[in-house]
């Protein structure tokens, strides 16, 4: 899908702030800034035993409280300062690896190419959730072992796009030009093709934002992200689903997952609508 | 007359489909009303099968080489014993053994075989297939064989006569004879198969996926079908005499969560669920519902081990007990199984030999901080606990050692936490081991001396290995190992003064601190009688009747 | 192009030892005891056990030796036998692979069926409410985590409301029909036992539902895309012209060519659809190939995890060829290297 999307790249054409933009723009700093932010707000620790557990929602407890009687909107609010560095790491480590060696590798052409593009083929053909699990399980649990485990997902399809992308500038008539006048083939790539490129990878990784948040929460639903008592999403609704007819303790982590991932694909799609003229 | 019902059975059917797509309101939906419409549904005829709802553990059907719960239920019910367990899980009943003797310094036991059990095939229970059985577990070398440890020989005197020799007084036999794993096995019929009993038989035997589709035992049912993390069908055994069996066909279906099995039952669509948790038991409000909180023989515990490499300070005793007396045993109790669980003193169930009299644990934060101040560790230290990431009798241990961590707090100990699958558990724990840990225990009959031989730090059981015993002597306690010699030769009444001075050693240890023994929650539609939780065998099935 | 068809279907097994291998690693190089599972706890200390159940399962043997003899079994069609079913892999797989693939089939109907309809729907009343409705809804879609939409909807549609079955993919005391293709709306219909048939669609309703709307983010934005392409050519215009009535225009002449490069987009969603497996497999006790890896990782049960990364990595590897050779049949700008 992206592939043929990338084909035809095209120049920014700035006009900022329709809805979608701004509604995940929203999400998106509204998260951001609790993950900032939330240690100083004036609600309860989300480690420290409460009182009562397993209440309902109350004026003193909004979401209730969960099995240790802590208060789930506090967890639920401290989550996003696990949840978004992380897939921050994730997202960037991904596109630096990607991105370079499939850059490298369209451009170079022959063994390199080969070389990595097997190792792409390889990577893509498991599946990511059964990928992340195998690498989890042998590193050992834990949030930072898990984003290990999703770079190793996530980097071949940001090599991909960059070699596709690198593929159909490189034929480009400023390419030729650049290359005819005797410029170094490093500086090419850098200066000529890789400037062009960035766009799809762009869309991409913003979408993917959303989808990282989404697969730690699923490895930690599984149990293999993040180690009590840390307040991840993932491990909360987990806890959840034991009891799920104390709704709320799930309610909460699932919610702010939605809320966040829903951001970051609004910020996605409305990219995608400025970046790639095909869904206009 | 099965016609008409199934006239009725169908006409309601109809109306409840219509509601369902009328509710929804989707022309998808709606055409499977039609469909639905032919539906006899789930009637509750005589006929129906029993439904089980249950967390399948399975882990094979053979019983030389099962060991799991659900295992005990499937052996007890398919593999008779020749001695059972009595309703008030201490006496001792005769099943395929009709009465036995044993000499004075209980090395040596004599059964005699009831002359009219036979085996599902019809074919007559032997002194040879005992025999056969008992040397097929030990020689297989398979998760039960420990329980023909320090049997020295087994005989046939005649078809309907075994003795059986020990190496050592061990007056606990016939309470091992209890657990499922012993029963007896259509001897005839399993060599057919592919089984032995020879010494290599770990290595020749090949009969294990045989014993997965089929059964050979003369317990009150008989193997229908396994398919395996789905179901497992149980068949009355037609040549079952012993008692009248109530039920012709059982099914336990695997339903992984406690509200799953909750659901299942208020809805009828199972007749019984052991593994609700309290918490979830309250939600039911069916009045066809009865529930039943029992005390369970299961404990989970935390263990302390000195010898662990991961420790930052060295865990003498009197760390060991501060940290014992820094734990808040009640509050766990509310906090893992919303009370519904009992405290218990020593590594030894509450009501097994020795447990009389043992003072119960209690929390006291300034004994504590006394003791870790004598330590040196006034300011506390910090230690990583590890523990197996599950779901155990009710208890999930990670939200136990949370409350351990909290409670630790109060003393300045820090507790790192990782959760850890079973299997990576196993390799840390035996090989630098865990500082701190959390697991549980389930016996597999009534007596204490499996509990010493696994917990007490005696050179050689498991937890002295765990704990550091082979690198550090101060943790053995030798005289737990005599005075178990001494429970093991005592005549029956007596022997229950060693256990509890054992008990005392172990509480003293520090190492094994049991936090909880949690409630058995029995729940079953009320239509079904005869539901009780068995220490050896889980859920006698034959005992179950329906009105 | 036939050429290309070929060269990828050598290339095939290669890629498919690579898999192997780099399972075969990751799952020996955990820091864990399968044999836990296989014996019990309690024996864990017993040498004599412990000797007896590596010798039996062959995990007494080198890792290379017991690398070479996995993949001299596996060419012969051997996978191995199961810690914990301890029976053939390939039987596990046979019983498992169809449930999930029911269960797959039914989310991706769901799928499209929503997909198409919302993708079309917005591109007709582009930038209009409608649009936007459908493009938030389908973004919604494809924002949910399915454990917690799953357990939202059990909690609402079974657990309170009672409309829908219990988890599961039978009622407990029904039995399944007998084994054909391991579908049970097929199976049951095959037997002539529709009792079962409608019960089966009943219990695959609420999970296909949820794993189906999941995809449907994805139809149907590239629906709407094609659809938007689609209806600015000369043809429409002149259906239009020609005075044929808006729907049929809409279904009959755009949706007919727009619907071809969305075909496509069943090889992407279904590697969105076997992640979504894994997940919501636990959630509705589904016996699937998606529960069965869980435990098969948890039980570090070596031959089954190979087994479901084989199987998985065969349909991606598959679904992969077909999604790229469409996108050549398509699209001819794709050039084949």
């Amino acid at each position: 899908m992206a592939e043929t999307a990338s084909l035809r790249p095209t120049f920014v054409r700035p006009r900022w702030l329709t809805a979608p933009v701004a509604a995940g723009a929203l999400l998106v700093l509204f998260w951001v800034g609790v993950a900032l932010t939330v240690q100083w707000w004036p609600i309860d620790d989300p480690v420290l035993f409460a009182g009562k557990r397993l209440a309902s929602p109350s004026a003193a407890h909004w979401l209730g409280t969960d099995a240790l009687s802590r208060d789930v909107l506090s967890r639920t609010l401290h989550g996003a300062q696990h949840s978004l560095p992380i897939a921050l790491v994730v997202i960037l480590s991904a596109v630096a690896i990607g991105a370079s060696l499939g850059a490298v590798g369209g451009f170079l052409g022959g063994l390199a190419d080969a070389a990595v593009m097997r190792l792409v083929d390889i990577t893509l053909s498991f599946p990511p959730i059964l990928l992340a699990m195998a690498v989890t399980a042998s590193l050992g649990p834990g949030l930072w072992h898990a984003a290990i485990a999703m770079i190793i997902v996530w980097w071949p399809i940001y090599a991909r796009l960059m070699r596709a992308q690198v593929l159909a500038i490189r034929e480009r008539e400023h390419v030729e030009a650049a290359v005819a006048a005797g410029a170094t083939a490093p500086r090419v790539l850098l200066a000529h093709i890789l400037p062009l490129c960035w766009s799809p990878i762009l869309i991409n990784a913003t979408m993917d934002f959303g989808q990282v948040v989404l697969l730690i929460a699923s490895l930690s639903f599984i149990g293999l992200g993040a180690s009590p008592p840390t307040p991840e999403w993932g491990q909360m609704i987990s806890e959840g689903a034991q009891k799920f007819y104390q709704w709320w303790i799930a309610f909460g982590p699932g919610m702010a997952i939605l809320s966040i991932v829903l951001g970051f694909n609004f910020l996605g799609d409305g990219l995608r609508d400025f970046l790639d003229p095909r869904t206009q | 007359m099965k016609k008409g019902m199934m006239n009725t059975v169908r006409s309601r059917c109809v109306a409840t489909t219509t509601r369902r797509a009328l509710l929804l309101a989707a022309p998808v939906f709606a055409s499977l009303a039609g469909a639905s419409g032919l539906l006899p549904a789930s009637a509750q005829a005589a006929d129906t099968p029993l439904v089980i709802a249950r967390a399948m553990d399975i882990n094979s059907l053979d019983p030389a080489r099962t060991w799991c719960d659900t295992c005990q239920i499937y052996v007890s019910n398919v593999y008779e014993s020749l001695i059972g367990l009595g309703p008030d899980n201490k006496t001792l009943m005769p099943r395929l053994a009709t009465k036995w003797e044993s000499n004075a310094d209980q090395t040596q036991f004599t059964f005699h075989l009831d002359p009219d059990a036979v085996f599902s095939d019809g074919s007559p229970v032997e002194a040879k297939d005992v025999k056969w059985s008992w040397e097929r577990l030990h020689n297989i070398k398979g998760g039960p064989s420990f329980m023909m440890d320090g049997v020295k020989s087994i005989e046939a005197p005649d078809a309907h006569t075994v003795v059986a020799t020990m190496e050592a007084p061990n007056s606990e036999f016939l309470g091992i004879l209890t657990a499922p794993y012993t029963g007896a096995v259509n001897s005839d019929v399993a060599i057919a198969n592919g089984a032995n009993a020879n010494a290599d038989a770990d290595k020749s035997d090949t009969s294990e996926p045989w014993f997965m589709a089929n059964s050979a035992g003369s317990g009150p049912y008989v193997l229908a079908d396994y398919k395996a993390d789905d179901e497992l069908r149980f068949k009355a055994n037609p040549n079952y005499k012993r008692s009248k069996v109530g039920i012709s066909e059982i099914v336990v279906k695997n339903t992984k969560d406690a509200v799953a099995q909750a659901q299942l039952l208020e809805s009828g669509a199972a007749d019984i669920a052991m593994q609700i948790d309290p918490d979830t038991a309250k939600t039911i409000k069916s009045d066809s519902v009865a529930i039943e909180m029992v005390p369970s023989y299961n404990f989970v515990y935390v263990a302390v081990s000195p010898g662990a490499k991961g420790n930052t300070v060295k865990l003498t005793k009197e760390v060991r007990q501060a940290i014992g007396y820094a734990l808040d045993y009640n509050g766990t109790v509310e906090f893992t199984v919303a009370g519904q669980g009992k405290l218990q003193a020593a590594p030894i169930p509450n009501g097994f030999p020795g447990t009389d009299g043992l003072p119960t644990p209690t929390q006291d934060i300034a004994k504590a901080k006394e003791l870790l101040e004598k330590a040196g560790l006034g300011n506390g230290f910090e230690i990583n606990a590890e523990f197996p990431n599950m779901n155990v009798y009710g208890v999930d241990l990670s939200l136990l050692m949370q409350k351990v961590q909290q409670d630790l707090a109060q003393v300045n100990i820090k507790v790192g936490l990782t959760p850890l699958e079973f299997s990576v558990w196993r390799t840390h724990v035996r090989g630098d081991g865990i500082p701190l840990t959390a697991v549980f225990y389930a016996p597999d009959y009534f007596g204490s001396a499996q509990y010493i031989q696994y917990f007490a730090m005696t050179e050689g059981t498991p937890w002295w290995k765990r704990a550091g015993g082979e690198h550090d002597a101060t943790i053995t306690n030798a005289k737990e190992g005599d005075l178990l010699k001494q429970a093991l030769a005592a005549p029956e009444a007596e022997k229950d003064k060693f256990f509890h001075d054992i008990a005392m050693e172990m509480i003293n240890d520090r190492v094994i601190i049991p936090l909880v023994s949690p409630d058995v929650v029995l729940a079953h539609a009320k239509s079904v009688k005869g539901v009780r939780y068995s220490a050896c065998c889980n859920l006698p099935l034959d005992e179950i009747t329906r009105e | 192009m036939y050429r290309y068809i070929i060269r990828r279907l050598i290339a095939m097994p290669l890629l498919l030892l690579g898999i192997v291998s780099i399972a075969f690693l990751l799952t020996h190089f955990t820091k864990g005891d399968p044999l836990i599972s296989i014996i019990g706890e309690r024996q864990m200390d017993n040498p004599i056990v412990i000797a007896a159940a590596r010798a039996r399962w062959g995990l007494d043997r080198s890792l290379p030796e017991q690398y070479l003899i996995y993949v001299g079994n596996l060419l012969t069609g051997d996978l191995g036998t199961s810690f914990q079913t301890k029976q053939g892999v390939a039987k596990d797989l046979l019983q498992r692979l169809p449930a999930t693939l029911e269960l797959v089939t039914a989310a991706m109907l769901v799928g499209c069926l929503l997909g198409v309809t919302l993708g079309v729907v917005a591109a007709h009343y582009r930038d209009r409410a409608a649009d936007h409705l459908a493009r938030l809804l389908a973004l919604i879609g494809s924002s949910l985590p399915v454990f917690w939409s799953g357990l939202i909807l059990l909690f609402v549609f079974w657990y309170t409301l009672r409309i829908l079955p219990s988890p599961g993919r039978l009622d407990t005391r029904s039995t399944a029909p007998p084994f054909v293709t391991g579908f049970y709306t097929i199976d049951s219909v095959v037997a002539g036992n529709f009792a079962v048939f409608a019960e089966s669609i009943w219990h695959l309703i609420l999970p296909a539902c949820v794993l189906g709307w999941a995809v449907m983010g994805i139809i149907s934005r590239l629906v709407r895309a094609s659809m938007l392409d689609v209806l600015n050519q000369d043809y429409i215009l002149a259906a239009r012209a020609k005075g044929a009535s808006e729907p049929r225009v809409l279904v009959n002449h755009a949706l007919r060519n727009a619907l071809i490069p969305t075909l496509t987009i069943v090889g992407f969603s279904f590697a969105y659809l076997i992640t979504g497996a894994v997940l919501s497999e636990k959630i509705f006790s589904w016996p699937g190939m998606g529960s069965y890896a869980v435990d098969a990782a948890r039980n570090l049960d070596y031959p089954a995890i190979m087994g479901v990364t084989i199987v998985g990595g065969t349909a991606f590897l598959l679904t992969n060829l077909v999604t790229d050779i469409a996108y050549a049949f398509v699209d001819p700008r794709i050039r084949f290297r």
